[in-house]
């Protein structure tokens, strides 16, 4: 279903290079405002998507609209109407922090004043006046980040891309990052495409989530939607003391229950679909049935669990795809991992 | 042109926070004058000859004193002497000498009768230009002893006497190499200001950053190319600056010369710019510029006509330099500070010059990628 408030659309969208094809036909909408999250391994064609959409690739076939503009026919639009934080980093060490927002502001001609009253208050956000005149070499990699989100928006633009923007951050530099996007979203209502392969940064930043792998879109959701899709999202874990066969053989009968198993000599493993709910009614039942629960724990499905009920497998990383001396040296174009 | 302005803006600001890649574009051209405009001095000097006579006629008096002029005078050979022709041939053989002259028994005798004089000379012709030098002026002592004494001021009637007469003022061999060291510092800013900033960008995948933003392919060349021309024309005026400092000239021509100077170096430092964008921009990564720099250099420098003339070349060659820019560059240079030429005189390499890096430019903007 077409949305005309959708800030970013994708129809069909195809990205291949020559018999590889990294991104395979995929659909999406992302309504304004939103935050919206592509998670996937390394390789699965979450960044050729952003790519696509952000202008820096020409699709294959299919169509992206952004803030309701063609990525491939009006493509100066588009970057007029878009942030991007690109995944390396890509502020200029030997220029101060204020020098990086303030040329970067140049480039879509915005006026001196205009510039320096909008490199104020981005400096400020992100927290950085203090360092704003010193050169980036002497940053972290968490503040070079957060700089480079002030950049992206001296625009004042309607869509921010991110592309694994804590990739490579220590936890104290990610977590400022996230309260960062969180603080923006909340002051700003812009709408945000971040592409992570981390299952916690999806979880805690996202409004839905579309899961890529191998080229494609394979699920999409808010991560309760997600989580949702998979039965028996929420495991168990009993310690009973009394006739342990019993209790299995009850808890089997129990609606919601979709499997019980034992180690031997280890826990009862219940799984359900809503543990919180389910849980007191099974420690009752027990109780019932003559036996006594000596520990219980509860593990929530987490969205990792979600990519391997879906894909079979764990979140991995690609092998890096090698270019031949010629195609590696002067740019040929090789398939750039998706 | 506010977003041409940025980007021109960024790179002279990175090019101020390190002025040691700009000063190696200064350096390098400064010390390569300084390094060959004293090692190879134009006129060989002091080329160790060892001299046996086994002869004490008069004309064997009459060599020993043209080799004893010639190593007083233009200080061309510095004379040993020894009295065994096999351990003078030795010590050729052995990198002592640059050449052995024997003057044989019976020389006098054989000219006096009216027969062949022989001498024996044995260069070490593996250095072929001291050898080449060392026949060329022992022989001209050696056929003056043949000629009647003739003062300048006494020709005679049959003699031609060939007068020598400078149009310009007297250039000495290390001044005369500088106009190729200016055109050396606008390759050299041409590269390190440039394309490979421009690489680097890419490298280390900065150039996204700017993709995605509105610039136009042409904002982008004119920004990168626009504060590169500044920064070469900058740094190759202070190589000619020093230059000139250092072999004591001054630009013959004065004021509207320096500024016909300071002309010739922008335009040509753009078509040098533009031609290494258009052979080097696309390259991924900064090592290949920083290994094609060397080569570059020796195959637009060597054939610019900066230290041989252009003329002498094969044909094949000549045929090269006439399409190499640093050529015409070169010439132009080389008229100006030197012959105090004007604009007609050096209308034809600026005009090439021009056409050059106005083609160059064109490809160098085209060859800019607006996506990845």
């Amino acid at each position: 279903m077409e949305s005309h408030s959708a800030a970013i659309q994708a129809r069909e969208l195809t990205k291949t290079f020559g018999t590889f094809t990294a991104v395979d036909h995929v659909t999406f909408e992302v309504q304004r405002g939103e935050l919206f999250g592509l998670l996937g391994p390394n390789g699965a064609g979450k960044t050729t998507l952003s790519r696509m959409l952000t202008t820096l690739i020409t699709p294959t076939s299919g169509q992206g609209l952004v803030a309701g503009l063609d990525v491939a026919r009006e493509p100066v639009r588009v970057r007029e109407a878009i942030g991007v934080i690109p995944q390396a980093l890509t502020s200029d060490l030997d220029l101060t922090g204020w020098e990086n927002v303030d040329l970067y502001g140049g480039y879509y001609n915005l006026s001196r004043r205009t510039r320096r009253e909008r490199a104020e208050h981005l400096i400020h956000m992100v927290g950085l006046t203090e360092r704003a005149n010193d050169l980036v070499q002497t940053y972290s990699g968490g503040m070079r980040r957060r700089l480079e989100i002030a950049r992206g928006l001296i625009h004042s633009p309607q869509v921010l891309f991110l592309d694994e923007p804590t990739i490579g951050l220590d936890p104290q530099s990610r977590r400022a990052v996230w309260e960062l996007l969180q603080q923006l979203r909340k002051d700003t209502g812009l709408t945000v495409s971040l592409t992570t392969h981390y299952m916690d940064e999806a979880e805690t930043l996202c409004d839905r989530i579309a899961i890529v792998d191998g080229g494609k879109i394979i699920a999409i959701g808010s991560p309760a939607e997600l989580k949702a899709m998979v039965e028996g999202s929420d495991r168990i874990e009993l310690e009973v003391q009394g006739d342990n066969e019993m209790v299995i053989a009850m808890l089997r009968r129990q609606p919601g229950v979709h499997e019980v198993a034992r180690d031997p000599d280890g826990p009862i493993i219940v799984t359900v679909d809503d543990g919180a709910h389910a849980m007191p009614k099974i420690i009752g039942e027990i109780e019932n049935a003559g036996a006594t629960v000596s520990s219980i724990k509860l593990e929530r499905m987490s969205l990792e669990d979600v990519f391997i009920r879906f894909t079979g497998r764990r979140l991995r990383d690609e092998p890096a795809r090698k270019g031949g001396f010629f195609s590696s040296s002067f740019g040929m174009p090789v398939p750039p991992g998706r | 042109m506010r977003k041409t302005w940025a980007i021109m803006r960024r790179e002279l600001l990175k090019l101020g926070r390190n002025p040691l890649t700009i000063f190696t574009s200064v350096l390098l051209p400064i010390i390569y004058l300084i390094i060959f405009g004293n090692s190879f001095q134009g006129v060989l000097k002091h080329l160790p000859v060892v001299i046996v006579s086994e002869d004490s006629g008069p004309y064997a008096i009459r060599v020993m004193e043209q080799m004893q002029a010639l190593a007083a005078g233009p200080k061309t050979i510095a004379i040993v002497y020894d009295t065994d022709a096999g351990a003078a041939i030795q010590g050729v053989r052995d990198g002592v000498y640059k050449a052995a002259l024997i003057i044989p028994p019976g020389f006098s005798h054989n000219i006096a009768e009216g027969r062949i004089g022989e001498l024996g000379l044995f260069t070490d012709n593996v250095d072929t230009i001291s050898a080449a030098t060392l026949t060329g002026v022992l022989g001209q002592a050696t056929d003056v002893i043949r000629t009647s004494y003739v003062t300048a001021r006494e020709p005679k009637l049959n003699q031609i006497v060939l007068r020598p007469s400078n149009l310009f003022t007297t250039v000495d061999y290390d001044r005369s190499l500088l106009p190729g060291v200016i055109v050396m510092a606008m390759f050299m800013g041409s590269l390190t200001s440039g394309v490979f900033n421009w690489v680097m960008d890419r490298f280390m995948g900065i150039t996204e950053c700017y993709l995605v933003t509105p610039l136009s392919r042409w904002n982008l060349a004119a920004g990168v190319l626009g504060s590169s021309v500044l920064v070469t024309s900058i740094a190759s005026v202070i190589v000619l600056a020093v230059g000139l400092l250092i072999t004591g000239g001054t630009i013959t021509g004065g004021a509207p010369a320096a500024a016909m100077l300071v002309g010739v170096i922008i335009i040509g430092a753009t078509g040098i710019l533009a031609m290494t964008f258009v052979l080097l921009a696309r390259a991924n990564n900064p090592r290949i510029v920083g290994a094609s720099a060397g080569f570059l250099n020796v195959i637009l420098y060597f054939p610019s006509g900066a230290v041989y003339p252009v003329e002498s070349f094969p044909p094949w060659l000549r045929a090269f330099a006439h399409y190499n820019p640093e050529t015409h560059a070169v010439a132009a240079i080389k008229s100006i500070l030197f012959k105090g030429a004007n604009f007609a005189a050096v209308s034809n390499d600026l005009a090439f010059l021009v056409i050059f890096s106005s083609i160059m430019l064109v490809i160098a903007s085209m060859t800019v990628k607006r996506t990845l």
